[in-house]
């Protein structure tokens, strides 16, 4: 037998193995791709909020912040926007909640109807909802009025919730579904072994474990809808707030510094929630909920099911009501007071004036979705795989363009882009916005689309790629691929289905965008969106409807499109499921 | 399997490699400070050497591996290959290729697409990747699969695809990150045979990580037994087995009883001691000295024999554990609780509860080391 070997063992070596260490050089393909996804968030969200901020924060504003905080009006409609935010939570929250929990846990029928129902408000343009609440529910709604005779006055802080709720509870029921989905039944089979009733359980388990997770939905939901401009200016009446009072601050009084002072007090609450609710809660609820589901979910078969399901279904059946209206409405001379059936809204909108801001809308958000898509999924790839210090910067940055309310990114490229730029008497770039803009603003239209839809891609891009197992790119690396082969042969195709996703969601986003947009139209560039304003805003609530429906059809042929183009599969969920680890 | 007669097979790259770790280091931050995962480890690998990296969860190992791969950058000293340094080149670079735990096998491209990855990256010519594959299938008992999915075939089926994608690249050295781990007992015991006949007739030099002591003993000309990113000791399975360098090895390593004595006459690798009567001489770490103190003598279980005591016995037997090939006793003695096996038990002749008995030890399998 050999000799033991000392240990540990110390081969000779001649050269000194340790001494400063230089870092192995970044690999080309990877740089370029952090160039340009950091130059795209650069011009496209950061350097327009920074605009902002120095405007907001130069010497001339200081004045308007005391005459803001002593101001009666001002503060009313800083407590305005709070209370709508609060309420549009609360409410958009529990409703979510009510879905997903009838979606989980009851044994009622009609569940995948429930379902497309509360996945309806996702694809549905701005003013749909609040146009058909006015028609419907307002001091002479055919349903209020018609049906039961009230005058009621659906303008206000009402309205607006409602509406809000209705159009934004979809995103918390989702993340809702998917927390309850992933709750392990193995915890309430322990409850119930040990003896708790259903609603025992309920309370001491299943609230609990999903508290932070309710937190989560309830900050989103409070962001969008202090962030929200359309149904304010449609619905708002005299409730004002802060989106609206900084819009009313360009366009009607041409006060930017006014409107970068509101900005910077919406832009407080609205960004401090997002990061919260992003990163702080992001955190919290996946320690909460961790582990494969084992065993078996009871679903609720007592009496106590129907008033539950009840509550989801007449929801359900308002939602329908409402998205009826639109499809409706767009048919109908004037809804509710002349039903005779035209097609003169349509023809309107589809071969007369409406053409051009469909032909334009379609194509600029045609040309931003691509770039939009890839961009988001360089900035997922990279920040999930390749950067370690500068990763959170980056998808932040990325993630900005939806944690920014829309009207101040559009004020943010009113103050950065409408001036032309010099360097020092150099011209070197015209400017963007405005009516004498470069190609009619279609350029800053182009970017705004993109920033807004970034976020998407880089959203479902990093969900798809923390699912993905680092070893099947570190199997492609370590067979001679450079990371921007591994990217195009094996990332790309292996996330394709979120890409799809991506891409879908960004080209609805475009086309359904109106909070940033509406600052950067201009008469040479319509859009659909600021059409259907001024068309409700007019009282010409058919066209509004008409707009709203061929816009609707266009978003879902081109999910179909898009579908053929890219190729939908199932790639993701096979991977996800071979490459779960055992340990 | 390929037949004797010199079949079509892998090509052996020029030479296989010689690989070198000096002084590796890895610290991760952590929340209390920097972690150290790798601890100034050094190793020689010879040509067509199969190296083991064994030791428990988070022992650093699979570091190690990741280091030499390249997919992680070590925080001090070098990796060498062929005596260059190849801290530098990034892991496609680097002439070496990597089997990995779950396979990793590109679910969007069939068993053939995967196994000629590399090769179509490397741009090579048609004829040459459809020879490649086909001495691939063949080798790897994969024909008839190679228009499949990885997800529509068996555990064992994805581990051989897995195996032929890396060895068709011809890498100067193949690493394997636990590459066993997911297969059920059988198969596990059928793929070690195939990948050590693989890789013996090929003669690659080859770095494998696992937990798996048992792995480990049947497959390396050598094993790395590591600890809390430290190297407790390099050496052959039979001298791990036999001759420990540490408590920990002789441990981790199978099942040892550690007996305190204070041996009487240190020479040069061995010692006299006593041990319940029985005085032995046996043999000793090398950096033993002589009255050093209490010492452990490590004896394996089934290096200890029981025989019926009539009167006072040496022990007595507390607990009788029955395992059908063995059986095991533990003995309670004056030199505390022995465990001792008894490899192939005769029913008419196994002891009870109570029992008292004499005990033997093997001298010529016993072994003196340092307490830790």
């Amino acid at each position: 037998m050999a000799v033991l070997v000392q240990s540990p063992d110390h081969p000779s070596t001649d050269e000194k193995p340790r001494g400063p260490r230089h870092r192995r050089r970044r690999d080309a393909g990877v740089t370029a791709a952090i160039v340009l996804s950091a130059a795209v968030v650069l011009v496209g969200s950061v350097y327009p909020v920074g605009a902002v901020l120095t405007t907001a924060l130069s010497p001339d504003a200081f004045g308007r912040y005391a005459d803001f905080f002593t101001s009666a009006t001002d503060l009313r409609v800083l407590r305005n926007t709070l209370v709508l935010g609060l309420l549009v939570g609360l409410i958009g929250t529990a409703t979510g909640f009510l879905f997903a929990f009838v979606q989980t846990r009851l044994a009622v029928p009609g569940k995948r109807i429930l379902h497309v129902m509360a996945m309806i408000p996702i694809v549905s343009p701005p003013f749909a909802v609040a146009t058909a609440a006015i028609v419907l529910y307002g001091r002479r709604g055919a349903i209020s009025h018609g049906l039961f005779g009230v005058e009621y006055d659906i303008y206000g802080l009402d309205g607006l919730v409602i509406v809000l709720s209705v159009s934004l509870f979809p995103v918390a029921y989702l993340g809702l579904l998917g927390m309850m989905r992933a709750l392990d039944p193995a915890l309430e089979e322990a409850a119930m072994n040990m003896g708790a009733s259903r609603w025992q359980i309920f309370r001491t388990v299943l609230l609990p474990l999903l508290a932070p997770g309710l937190a989560a939905p309830f900050l989103l939901l409070f962001v969008e809808a202090v962030a929200d401009l359309a149904n304010p200016l449609t619905l708002g009446g005299d409730y004002t707030v802060l989106a609206s009072r900084a819009y009313l601050a360009v366009t009607g009084e041409y006060d930017t510094l006014g409107a970068a002072v509101y900005s910077l007090i919406l832009l407080v609450p609205s960004i401090g929630l997002y990061v919260a609710q992003r990163y702080w809660l992001g955190r919290k609820v996946r320690a909460t909920i961790t582990g494969r589901p084992s065993g078996s979910v009871h679903l609720i078969t007592g009496w106590t099911r129907w008033p539950i399901f009840a509550a989801a279904v007449l929801i359900a059946l308002f939602i329908a009501t409402l998205y009826g209206t639109v499809i409706v409405g767009a048919v109908t001379r004037t809804f509710g007071v002349d039903n005779t059936f035209t097609l003169a809204h349509l023809r309107e909108v589809v071969t007369g004036v409406g053409r051009e801001a469909l032909l334009d809308t379609t194509m600029l958000a045609a040309i931003a979705t691509p770039v939009a898509g890839i961009i988001g999924l360089l900035i997922a790839w990279l920040t999930v795989r390749h950067l370690r210090a500068t990763a959170p910067w980056l998808d932040f940055a990325g993630t900005l363009g939806v944690a920014v309310p829309g009207t101040v990114l559009g004020i943010g490229f009113l103050l950065a882009y409408r001036p032309d730029l010099y360097v020092g008497p150099v011209k070197v770039l015209p400017g963007l916005v405005g009516g004498s803009a470069v190609a009619g603003g279609a350029i800053a239209i182009v970017l705004a689309f993109v920033v807004r839809s970034v976020p998407a891609g880089l959203r479902t891009g990093s969900a798809a790629l923390t699912q993905l197992h680092p070893y099947v790119e570190e199997a492609s690396t370590s067979l001679g691929a450079t990371p921007i082969q591994t990217f195009r042969t094996v990332t790309l195709p292996l996330i394709r289905s979120s890409l799809l996703t991506g891409l879908s969601y960004s080209f609805a986003r475009s086309m359904t965008s109106i909070s940033t947009i509406i600052l950067l139209v201009t008469p040479n560039t319509k859009i659909i969106t600021s059409q259907i304003l001024s068309a409700a805003n007019t009282g010409r609530y058919g066209v509004a409807f008409a707009y709203c429906t061929v816009l609707t059809a266009i978003v879902l042929t081109s999910f179909g499109l898009i579908r053929l183009l890219v190729g939908g599969s199932a790639t993701l969920h096979r991977v996800a499921s071979a490459e779960r680890q055992p340990r | 399997m390929t037949a004797p007669t010199q079949p079509a097979t892998f090509e052996v790259a020029d030479a296989a490699g010689a690989l070198q770790l000096c002084e590796l280091i890895k610290t991760f931050p952590g929340r209390d400070g920097p972690v150290t995962a790798v601890d100034h480890v050094n190793l020689e690998v010879a040509p067509g050497e199969f190296i083991t990296l064994l030791g428990p969860s988070g022992c650093g190992k699979t570091t190690t591996l990741r280091i030499v791969a390249g997919f992680e950058t070590a925080s001090g000293g070098q990796v060498r290959l062929d005596g260059r340094v190849i801290d530098d080149r990034p892991p496609q670079k680097r002439p070496m290729a990597m089997v990995f735990q779950s396979y990793a096998l590109f679910p969007h491209l069939t068993v053939a697409e995967n196994i000629t990855y590399g090769l179509r990256l490397a741009g090579r010519s048609r004829d040459d990747i459809a020879s490649s594959l086909q001495i691939a299938l063949t080798s790897m008992n994969l024909i008839g699969l190679d228009r499949r999915s990885p997800h529509e075939l068996s555990g064992g089926q994805q581990q051989r695809v897995a195996l032929a994608r890396a060895l068709v690249m011809q890498p100067r050295v193949l690493l394997f990150d636990e590459p066993l781990s997911n297969l059920d007992a059988k198969l596990r015991g059928a793929m070690r045979a195939e990948i050590r006949r693989i890789q013996k007739m090929l003669g690659i030099t080859s770095l494998y990580v696992t937990h798996d002591q048992d792995e480990a003993m049947s497959m390396s000309d050598r094993i790395v037994v590591m600890n809390r990113g430290r190297i407790e000791q390099v050496a052959t399975p039979e001298e791990i087995y036999f001759r420990p360098a540490t408590v920990f090895v002789a441990d981790f390593i199978g099942r040892a009883n550690f007996i305190e004595v204070v041996p009487e006459r240190v020479t040069a690798g061995t010692a006299e001691v006593t041990v319940l009567g029985q005085q032995m001489t046996v043999a000793a770490h090398p950096a033993l000295r002589p009255y050093v103190g209490p010492v452990y003598l490590m004896a394996r279980p089934e290096t200890i024999t029981l025989t019926p005591a009539t009167e006072g016995g040496l022990g007595t037997v507390l607990r009788r554990t029955f395992h059908g090939h063995t059986v095991d006793y533990e003995v309670e003695t004056i030199a505390g609780t022995l465990t001792v096996a008894e490899a192939g038990p005769d029913p008419r002749r196994l002891f009870d509860e109570g029992d008292d008995v004499n005990i033997r030890i093997d001298p010529a399998r016993a072994y003196l080391l340092a307490k830790d």
